[in-house]
């Protein structure tokens, strides 16, 4: 209650160094590592002053469109198998840790080329997956979702743990496995491999998913499961291999995410995914929870608006932020931004 | 070809079908007729395996011979085997669209082969027109059309309807039951679950009355249509 008392202040504050923060904003965005530098310009001169103003403005959209693209990656694989499973896999984030750490393992202990790293996380984490599904999900296919959902917290706690006890909680450092550099727009404007990639990578991996659920016989399956499981069994598809498929190829594209969150943000510990994986929940549900381009914008619009929040209000602020927007859309759309409602002709 | 023989299906404790026999030979339409919560439904079900029974067998001679228990064989493999379930309400995938349901409909067979969606076309033109819809924007009476379309893309050789005429108008019932009355003609053997007793009494070869889980009464189409008890019953005297 305090904090929102205190809340108004804070912004004016905030606004009447805009520009300080602007710059110091894009440097350091919540403490992370910077996407993407700003250049100088020297303060003082008002032309200088608005161009760094939109510069920063400019670097503040490219780390949320980054930072969204990671929340989109993983919003995907929950929205794919909450459609085909009916569940929330709350062990999903931990599976990103996982991928992460996997990762960090062949390159810098082994010291190994990053693709082999990204190649050995995305198979790990797939066998991952889809053990989890057979050990802990498959059994309780019967019972109520309610059970299934306690299920999956038990597994994400038990993922920490495991973490915790076989790599400790000291933090690793993730190596930048992107490169350090970066391509020049213009000016001072340089955007770092690892956004490219990232951004890159999130688009390539929507495109993937759409066209794989909406030209291959198995995406076919898939989407028919997700509508009706039983219609489904009826008409020869193999219900149980079709969850199967779905969650091994969440868990990959968890994996993908894992990189690409620690190539940003390098400190890696064991609870490093749980947050993000929150948070691309959160996208999911914002997008409409089962669809594909919903995760994905949803993914984005997250992203952008924690910057932004960051950068141009509260740094402390901005999760709760993002969350109260989530509230202000579910109450407005309640089946999400590109949410079906569907309805039944009888 | 389909012979079910004493079962027994419970949900929970709910003893929902007692010893229910009957037999479905071969080029034959049989009817299982009865009202709601009589178990019509839940012996489809139990057929196609999505409920499996306490007690009983489900024989069934398959296209290569021999006798095959449906009780051990998984839902999935059903279709396979000949058998396709138009469910009641007639469960199409809504938001696909009208071609990929058919898909699904041939999904045991790989890739659907283009004289069978042709077939499938034929008898129901309304559905090429409208191929490239989503099925949720359909009438009750195109959807109708699609669930038994889907199904005939498997070519079974023993199809089952789940009330088919359930939701639609007169024409289109009769125009769904001339579909039937052409199916068992070019030699599909049909089982048929139907409030529509009378509609289901006057195409059926045979035909059984289900009242709480029990078979009451079987015989001819025609025997049935006849009998006073069914006429005060089910055909409104």
């Amino acid at each position: 209650m305090a904090l929102f008392l205190l809340y108004p202040i804070n912004i004016t504050l905030r606004r009447g160094t805009r520009w300080k923060r602007g710059k110091r904003g894009a440097g350091s965005v919540r403490g992370f590592a910077p996407y993407a530098e700003s250049g100088g310009g020297a303060p003082g001169q008002p032309e200088a002053k608005l161009e760094v103003v939109s510069l920063s403005l400019v670097n503040n959209l490219i780390n949320g469109v980054s930072l969204g693209s990671v929340y989109a990656i993983i919003a995907l694989g929950y929205t794919m198998v909450y459609g085909i499973a009916k569940m929330l896999n709350f062990a999903h984030g931990d599976v990103i840790m996982v991928g992460a750490y996997i990762c960090f393992f062949i390159c810098s202990d082994f010291g190994m080329s990053p693709i082999l790293g990204i190649l050995a996380a995305v198979l790990v984490c797939t066998l991952l997956g889809v053990l989890i599904e057979q050990l802990a999900y498959k059994p309780l296919r019967q019972v109520t979702s309610l059970a299934v959902l306690i299920t999956a917290i038990g597994v994400s706690y038990f993922l920490q743990n495991a973490a915790q006890l076989m790599w400790t909680s000291n933090p690793r450092i993730f190596p930048a496995i992107f490169g350090s550099g970066g391509i020049q727009l213009i000016g001072d404007l340089t955007i770092p491999y690892k956004t490219l990639v990232t951004i890159g990578a999130c688009l390539v991996i929507m495109a993937g998913l759409i066209l794989f659920t909406g030209k291959t016989r198995t995406g076919k399956a898939m989407r028919a499961c997700s509508e009706d499981k039983d219609a489904a069994q009826l008409m020869g598809i193999n219900v149980n291999r079709t969850i199967s498929i779905t969650f091994a190829i969440g868990s990959a594209l968890a994996a993908v995410a894992g990189v690409l969150l620690c190539s940003a943000y390098p400190k890696l510990i064991p609870t490093t995914g749980s947050m993000p994986g929150i948070k691309a929940f959160t996208a999911a549900v914002f997008g409409g929870i089962g669809s594909i381009p919903g995760a994905f914008l949803g993914g984005i619009l997250l992203g952008v608006i924690e910057i932004f929040s960051s950068a141009y209000l509260s740094t402390e602020l901005a999760n709760a932020i993002v969350f109260l927007v989530l509230i202000v859309i579910l109450l407005v759309k309640p089946t999400g931004l590109l949410g079906k409602k569907v309805s039944e002709k009888v | 070809m389909l012979k079910v023989d004493n079962i027994n299906v419970y949900y929970d404790k709910i003893h929902a079908i007692k010893d229910v026999s009957f037999e479905v030979n071969a080029g034959e339409v049989v009817a299982l007729i009865g009202a709601n919560g009589a178990g019509k439904t839940t012996t489809l079900h139990t057929i196609t395996g999505l409920i499996r029974p306490e007690s009983g067998s489900i024989s069934y001679t398959p296209e290569d011979g021999g006798i095959l228990d449906l009780a051990r064989v998984a839902p999935h493999k059903m279709v396979a085997r000949g058998l396709a379930h138009v469910p009641e309400g007639r469960r199409i995938f809504l938001q696909m669209t009208v071609l990929e349901n058919l898909e699904m409909g041939a999904f045991c067979k790989g890739k659907p082969a283009k004289e069978d969606l042709e077939n499938v076309f034929g008898r129901f033109p309304r559905l090429e027109e409208r191929k490239k819809q989503v099925a949720g924007t359909l009438s009750g009476g195109e959807q109708q059309m699609l669930a038994m379309g889907r199904a005939l893309m498997s070519h079974p050789r023993l199809l089952m309807l789940d009330e088919p005429s359930m939701g639609l108008s007169p024409i289109l019932v009769e125009q769904i039951f001339d579909i039937i009355a052409e199916l068992h003609k070019s030699g599909t053997t049909i089982l048929l679950v139907e409030q529509n007793a009378e509609m289901a009494l006057q195409i059926a070869d045979r035909a059984y009355v289900l009242e709480s889980g029990r078979v009451v009464m079987e015989g001819s189409g025609a025997e049935l249509a006849a009998s006073e008890e069914i006429r005060k019953a089910y055909l409104g005297g």
